[in-house]
C-alpha cells in the first residue's frame, strides 16, 4: 500500500463524515422537537418513577431466580459430588439433576423425553427410587427411574449415574435390574427420571 | 539396410523372448513341484481339545443390542478366539469345575421383542461348543449380568439360577437329569455364593445372609444376623468365593473386607480395610460423600486365586458412590496376612477382572473398546492384548474358578 493510496482514502472517509454529521443533527433535531411538542414533564417523571418502582422488583420474578441457578455459584449447597456438577436445563445431558442415579439410555435422547416413552415403547408401572438434589430450587426429590420397554437398547451415548445405588439384593435401589416387569417383553429400550415426591 | 536392420532387431526380441519364457516356466514348475496339488475339499467342524486352565470364557452383554449377548471361548496363552455360543438377553455362564461342560442362562422371545418368553439354560460340550441339552428353566432374573446370578456347586451336579419371577427365588438345577428339582423361595434375598456341594448362601436386604442347606434333599433356610448397613456400606455383589469350602471375601464400597465362612451357618469374621492394608487411612462410606480416596469400583471388580490366596481389586481415586468407577490399578493383597502385596497400574481402566486358577496364572482386565488384556499374574506385567473381542466384556471364567 503506497502513501498516496492512504491519503486518498482519508479524504474520502472525511467527506461522508461531514454528511453523516449533519444528517445525524437534523434528525435528533426534529425527535427533540417532536417529545417536547407530545408530552408533559408530569408524563415523562412518572415513567422514571414507575421503572424505578417495579424494576427493583424484577429479581424476585420466577424468571429471574431460574436464570440465577444457572450460575457457577450455586445458591444452595450441593449435598453431594453428583448435585455439585448438576444442572437444570439440558436433559440430554448425563449431569441433568434428575440422572444422579440413571443407568442407561436417556429416552430424552431416544425420542421420549425426561418423563416421556419414545413412540413404540411402553413405561413400565415398576421401577427403583432415587433421591435426587434439584440445584434450581435446593430440594431433594424422589425419582422414580422407570424404564421404556418392548424394543431393544436405544443405544444413544449412555449414562451412569450411582449415586444411591445399591445392589440387586436392595432391588428398590438397584439400577442393574431390567426394570420393565408388567410391559409385555421385558426389553429394555431407555430410562426416564420421573419426579414421584419431595425428599426434602 | 533399414530393413535387414529391423529383421535383425525382430530376430533379436524373440531370441529374448524365449529365454524369458524359458527361465519362467523352470520357475514356475520349481514352485508348483514346492507346493503341494490342490485337491477338491470336504466342510468340516473344527474339534477343541479338552479345557486346559488357560482356556477362558468371556461374557459379552453386548449392551447397546443385548439380545444378542455372547460367550467368546479365548486361548489366552495365544490370545486367540477359539469360537463363540449366544448367551441372548443379558446372559450369564457357569462351567462345571472339571471343564466337562459349560451352561449358559439366556431369554429368548418367540417372536424376536415380543411373543413368549423362554428362559433357557443351554448345556455345551466345551470341544464342539455343540448344545448337549436345551432346558427351558421356570424363569431367572433379567439384570445386568453379574457372575452370582448363576452359580455351580463343586461337583457340578447342581447349577443355582437366581430368579425373580415373580418373586425372589433360586432354582436348583440338576445338571445329570437337566431338571428343576426345587425352587427356593428366598424373599428379600438375591444371588448364589456356593459353597461345597451342600448349598449355597444368599445376600438379603438387611445386611444378612440366607443360607441354603440341600443337604437333606429339601432346602432348609437359615439367616444370619446383618452384619452391614446396605444404606451406609453396601457388600459388592462381585465378591470372590472359594467354592470348594465356601470361603468368601465379602468387599464393601468403601473398601471393607468382610472374611466369611459360607455353610449352613455361616460365620462372618471382623473386616479388614483395603486402604489400610495399603498403608493408608481407612476410607469414609456415605456418611463423607465428598471424601476422595482410592476405592474398589467396576463390575467384575475382584478376583481370587485360590492358591495363593491372593486378591485383586480393581481400584481408582475417587469419592463414596464411585463403586461403578472403572479401576486404574489391580491392587494384590494377601488374604492371610491383609496386607498389599503389589500394585499394578493398568493401560487402560478397567471394569473387570479375572484370574486363571493354575500355578502360572493369568490375569485378565478390559476396557471401555472392549479389548482384552492378558497378564502374567507372578510378574504383573501384560502379554497379550486382544483388540476388540466384543463390545461390553463383562467377566471371565477360568478352569476351576
Amino acid at each position: 500500500m503506497s502513501q498516496s493510496d492512504v491519503s486518498l482514502r482519508h479524504n474520502v472517509r472525511g467527506q461522508k463524515d461531514d454528511t453523516a454529521q449533519s444528517v445525524l443533527d437534523r434528525t435528533i433535531e426534529r425527535f427533540t422537537r417532536h417529545v417536547a411538542g407530545h408530552s408533559s414533564r408530569r408524563s415523562l417523571f412518572g415513567r422514571i418513577g414507575a421503572w424505578v418502582t417495579f424494576g427493583a422488583l424484577l429479581p424476585t420474578l420466577p424468571v429471574e431466580r431460574a436464570s440465577a441457578a444457572q450460575t457457577s455459584q450455586p445458591k444452595f449447597k450441593p449435598p453431594t459430588p453428583f448435585a455439585a456438577n448438576a444442572q437444570t436445563t439440558d436433559a440430554t445431558a448425563c449431569n441433568y439433576w434428575r440422572y444422579c442415579a440413571i443407568d442407561g439410555f436417556l429416552c430424552a435422547s431416544c425420542g421420549g423425553g425426561v418423563h416421556s416413552c419414545p413412540p413404540g415403547t411402553s413405561p413400565s408401572p415398576t421401577s427403583w427410587i432415587g433421591t435426587c438434589f434439584n440445584p434450581g430450587d435446593g430440594q431433594s426429590y424422589l425419582v422414580a427411574y422407570r424404564d421404556c420397554c418392548g424394543q431393544d437398547a436405544c443405544s444413544q451415548p449412555m449414562c451412569l449415574g450411582t449415586e444411591g445405588d445399591q445392589p440387586s439384593y436392595r432391588p428398590q435401589a438397584n439400577n442393574d435390574i431390567i426394570w420393565c416387569f408388567g410391559t409385555g417383553a421385558l426389553i429394555y429400550n431407555c430410562s426416564t427420571s420421573v419426579i414421584v415426591g419431595n425428599a426434602s | 539396410m533399414r530393413h535387414s536392420r529391423a529383421i535383425r532387431s525382430g530376430t533379436g526380441a524373440l531370441v529374448l523372448s524365449f529365454i524369458v519364457l524359458g527361465v519362467s516356466s523352470v520357475a514356475s514348475v520349481q514352485a508348483k513341484a514346492d507346493e503341494p496339488v490342490v485337491q477338491e475339499e470336504e466342510s468340516d467342524i473344527v474339534k477343541l481339545s479338552p479345557v486346559t486352565p488357560h482356556r477362558i470364557l468371556v461374557q459379552d452383554t453386548v449392551a447397546t443390542h443385548a439380545k444378542d449377548g455372547r460367550i467368546y471361548v479365548v486361548d489366552a496363552d495365544k490370545a486367540k478366539l477359539l469360537g463363540m455360543v449366544q448367551a441372548a438377553y443379558n446372559g450369564n455362564v457357569v462351567q462345571d469345575p472339571k471343564g466337562r461342560a459349560f451352561y449358559v442362562a439366556e431369554t429368548v422371545w418367540s417372536r424376536g421383542n415380543r411373543g413368549d418368553r423362554l428362559d433357557l439354560l443351554p448345556a455345551y460340550d466345551p470341544q464342539t461348543l455343540t448344545i448337549t441339552n436345551d432346558e427351558v428353566l421356570p424363569g431367572r432374573a433379567l439384570v445386568t449380568p453379574k457372575k452370582n446370578d448363576l452359580a455351580i456347586s463343586q461337583d457340578g451336579g447342581r447349577v443355582y439360577v437366581f430368579s425373580m419371577v415373580p418373586t425372589n427365588a433360586v432354582h436348583v438345577v440338576d445338571t445329570a437329569t437337566h431338571k428343576v428339582s426345587q425352587t427356593v423361595d428366598l424373599p428379600g434375598c438375591a444371588l448364589a455364593y456356593p459353597w461345597g456341594n451342600d448349598g449355597f448362601t444368599s445376600i438379603c436386604a438387611d445386611g444378612g445372609l440366607a443360607n441354603v442347606s440341600l443337604k437333606a434333599g429339601k432346602a432348609e433356610v437359615t439367616h444370619t444376623k446383618p452384619f452391614f448397613d446396605p444404606e451406609k456400606d453396601a457388600v459388592f455383589e462381585h465378591s470372590p468365593t472359594r467354592r470348594s469350602d465356601g470361603k468368601t471375601w465379602f468387599i464393601s464400597y468403601s473398601g471393607l473386607v468382610y472374611p466369611t465362612a459360607l455353610s449352613a451357618d455361616s460365620k462372618v469374621e471382623a473386616p479388614w480395610s483395603i486402604q489400610e492394608a495399603a498403608g493408608m487411612k481407612k476410607a469414609q462410606a456415605a456418611e463423607a460423600p465428598f471424601a476422595k480416596t482410592w476405592r474398589p469400583g467396576g463390575w467384575q471388580l475382584s478376583a481370587l486365586h485360590y492358591a495363593s490366596g491372593h486378591l485383586f481389586v480393581l481400584m481408582h481415586e475417587g469419592t463414596f458412590w464411585t463403586h461403578k468407577e472403572a479401576g486404574t490399578e489391580i491392587w494384590e493383597l494377601d488374604t492371610a496376612t491383609h496386607k498389599l502385596v503389589r500394585r499394578i497400574p493398568l493401560t487402560a481402566p478397567a471394569t473387570m477382572l479375572g484370574v486363571t486358577q493354575d500355578e502360572k496364572p493369568l490375569l485378565f482386565t478390559n476396557d471401555s473398546e472392549g479389548d482384552l488384556f492378558i497378564w502374567d499374574m507372578k510378574s504383573g506385567k501384560q502379554l497379550h492384548k486382544m483388540p476388540h473381542l466384543g463390545d461390553d466384556l463383562y467377566f471371565t471364567i477360568a478352569l476351576g474358578e
